[in-house]
């Protein structure tokens, strides 16, 4: 019994290790976007690739019951314009299960998000993103690089994000862009 | 989403079975890590992790017995052009053996080129509302209805089929401890159609979309002679500019499990939505009777919708009416008002149509919900949340027939700039049948963006009726401190020592009992 604990506990440490040195591995190179085909309110098709022939990607993970992701979202409305104008495309991946979906769309509307509203009641895309907590938000570049993912939100972080966007796109900005996705 | 190949409790002393397979499986991703680099620029691994480790008072005995727990899931997510693999490799072990511990490795296998998607292993499905197939993961509040089979989906002109055969499993947190409520041998398959073909451009905004579903339950363990389990219905939405409005009808065929006979069941959802820059409305109705499918141990097939945001509900499915009526607001930049009111009881048909929806008589089993909410910042860098709710639970919390709750908060945030101030009060006017007791609560927070969030939250209970003694204990006092530290953007960890006063928690129709709590909480979540 013992010879076989050992040997399985051997079996999972390497595991351990190879994802350990695969992951410090990938991060000499961008983590490359998961393909994604999703719906928004309106009905319309929502993909991954037709969005960053237009520009680069923000998405946030928000639900109606998360009250720090509807803060980040309201904290960053200022800015849309600034960013759209600049070809980002934001979207909000709402994680309201069906029953929930109705209410989606007017409580987007009336909070003025101008952002495209992507509905996600089967958990797709937080699986595809890997997603653990509430509000996570990430950020795309056009070569479909993962540049930015942040967890979680308190008052003031979206200054980070919009120095993330703003460094990317060219604009000035405070910190230094790193370019490896890692901070 | 994934499958489980080891999935059992140990009892102390048993050894894990399955275990030549839970070798494959770790020399296959050994192998699969290994010739990743020969195909770098093609592949990629992601995930991420949660480890949670719990310290606490067993609430069932004296404070000097201590228990602990802890959880782990690593998610791992290998993508390879059109083909994705996933794992999650998930171990609970609590402190006390008798309770046993819980591990599992779950994976799943997809390809996806539009316009197919071929998927093997676990995964989570909901047709239309749910009304007739919802197997879905709420991972924030521990519930996981998952399938594990074939799904296949196509896509194309406007419309969408989706094919899916698969066994239900339901794991859930209650009591302090993973319980697995589900892992039979039924077996689900359905097939979901939707299609958006009528729609056209028009100056007036009107689409229409359908659809229609399917689903078979076999259940092995019945042995009622022809014994079976239908469910199908359709859906119809139609939009005018911002309105939209959308009607789901579920009809139940089958036998009644071990009894024989026929049983027929349906139910009706209808949602009608308004959606202004500034102003949003919805509405829902919903009726449904001997909808809701379960098995003898309680798990469910299919989850038609609760209209109360709290998550409550009767008997889920079984005899239900109710409605809900939601009204966000933002007039001006610097306020926003929220409005709900809704409720969902047992039928009662004597009372007739319209009092038997608004209404929440004695005799029936029900919950009525109100709030109403304001948002406003005065400045740019303070923001002042005010507002109350109003619960009533009829039947619900047995034996209470009937708990009354009016909750009135305030918080008010401040940010300097470099750091912010969070401040909350409550207090919660609890009546329950003849006692009434209240619980008030407050909190401070202290911030720093990108960096940490420390909250000190006290709370107090003037008294303890008999009832809530049984449940909860006699404690009356719970103060809790909360730090979360953001070690970097994608690792986050959170310590909370203290108090937890428990009760009743829900989402999506399904509740449970949540223990007192007194003692360590450690979560700490990374993604990679």
């Amino acid at each position: 019994m013992k010879e076989e604990i050992r040997f399985k506990l051997l079996a999972i440490s390497s595991l351990f290790l190879l994802i350990v040195n695969f992951v410090f591995a990938q991060e000499k190179e961008l983590p490359t976007a998961p393909d994604f085909t999703l719906q928004d309110v309106d009905g319309n098709v929502v993909c991954l690739d037709s969005l960053l022939k237009k520009g680069p990607v923000f998405m946030s993970f928000w639900a109606l019951w998360c009250k720090m992701c509807i803060k980040e979202l309201d904290a960053l409305r200022p800015y849309y314009d600034e960013f759209d104008s600049l070809g980002l495309q934001m979207l909000a991946i709402s994680q309201d299960k069906a029953r929930a979906v109705p209410k989606v769309k007017p409580f987007a509307l009336s909070h003025k998000w101008k952002y495209t509203v992507v509905l996600d009641p089967d958990n797709i895309l937080r699986e595809l993103y890997n997603v653990q907590a509430m509000p996570t938000s990430f950020i795309i570049n056009q070569d479909k690089k993962i540049v930015f993912v942040h967890q979680g939100y308190k008052p003031g972080d979206e200054e980070i994000i919009v120095d993330k966007v703003r460094c990317l796109i060219g604009k000035k900005c405070k910190g230094e862009c790193k370019g490896k996705g890692h901070e | 989403m994934s499958r489980s190949i080891n999935l059992q409790f140990w009892k102390s002393g048993v050894q894990i079975k399955n275990s030549e397979r839970f070798l494959k499986l770790i020399f296959t991703c050994i192998f699969v890590l290994l010739i990743l680099p020969a195909h770098g620029q093609d592949l990629r691994l992601s995930g991420s992790n949660r480890a949670e480790y719990w310290f606490f008072v067993d609430p069932n005995l004296d404070t000097t017995n201590y228990k602990d727990h802890l959880t782990e899931k690593l998610k791992l997510s290998l993508d390879y052009k059109e083909l994705t693999m996933r794992g999650i490799f998930f171990f609970w072990e609590p402190s006390l053996r008798t309770i046993g511990r819980l591990s599992y490795i779950d994976y799943s296998a997809q390809y996806k080129k539009d316009p197919v998607l071929l998927l093997y292993g676990r995964y989570y499905a909901t047709f239309g509302r749910g009304l007739c197939l919802n197997q879905f993961l709420d991972e924030d509040f521990n519930n996981d209805n998952s399938l594990f089979g074939v799904k296949v989906d196509l896509s194309g002109f406007k419309s969408r089929v989706t094919l899916l055969s698969g066994k239900p499993r339901n794991i859930f947190f209650e009591e302090l401890q993973y319980k697995i409520k589900n892992d039979t041998t039924d077996q689900i398959r359905g097939v979901n159609f939707e299609t958006s073909i009528l729609n056209f451009d028009n100056p007036w905004g009107f689409n229409t979309s359908l659809g229609g579903r399917y689903v078979r339950i076999n259940r092995k363990k019945d042995m009622t002679p022809k014994a079976f389990t239908e469910l199908f219905g359709g859906g119809i939405n139609f939009k005018l500019g911002p309105w939209e409005n959308y009607l789901e009808y579920a009809q139940r065929l089958g036998t009644i499990p071990r009894v024989g006979g026929r049983l027929k069941g349906d139910g009706y959802l209808f949602t009608s939505a308004l959606s202004l820059t500034g102003f949003g409305l919805s509405l829902q109705y919903m009726d449904y009777n001997d909808l809701g499918v379960f098995s003898e141990d309680g798990y469910r097939y299919n989850e038609p919708p609760t209209p109360i945001k709290s998550g409550i509900s009767v008997n889920r499915g079984v005899d239900e009416i109710g409605y809900g009526i939601a009204v966000v607001t933002s007039p001006f930049d610097f306020i926003s008002l929220e409005i709900d009111n809704n409720k969902v009881s047992t039928h009662d048909p004597g009372l007739g149509r319209f009092k038997e929806l608004f209404y929440l008589m004695d005799g029936m089993a029900g919950v009525l919900e109100q709030g109403v909410k304001a948002i406003t910042h005065p400045t740019e860098l303070s923001e002042i949340t005010i507002g109350v709710d109003y619960l009533v639970k009829q039947k619900i919390e047995l034996p209470v027939n009937k708990k009354t709750e009016t909750k009135p908060y305030l918080d008010l945030q401040y940010d300097f700039g470099t750091f912010f101030i969070e401040l909350g009060l409550e207090q919660t006017f609890t009546t329950s049948d003849t006692s009434k007791y209240n619980d008030r609560a407050a909190s401070v927070s202290v911030g720093k963006p990108e960096r940490f969030v420390l909250t000190l939250r006290v709370e107090k209970r003037n008294r303890v009726p008999g009832w809530l003694i049984e449940k909860l204990g006699k404690e009356t006092f719970w103060p809790m401190l909360e730090l979360s530290l953001d070690l970097t953007t994608r690792h986050n960890l959170r310590l909370r020592i203290g108090g937890e006063k428990g009760g009743l928690v829900c989402s999506g129709g399904v509740c449970r009992f949540e223990e007192p709590f007194r003692g360590i909480k450690a979560v700490l979540t990374s993604i990679f």
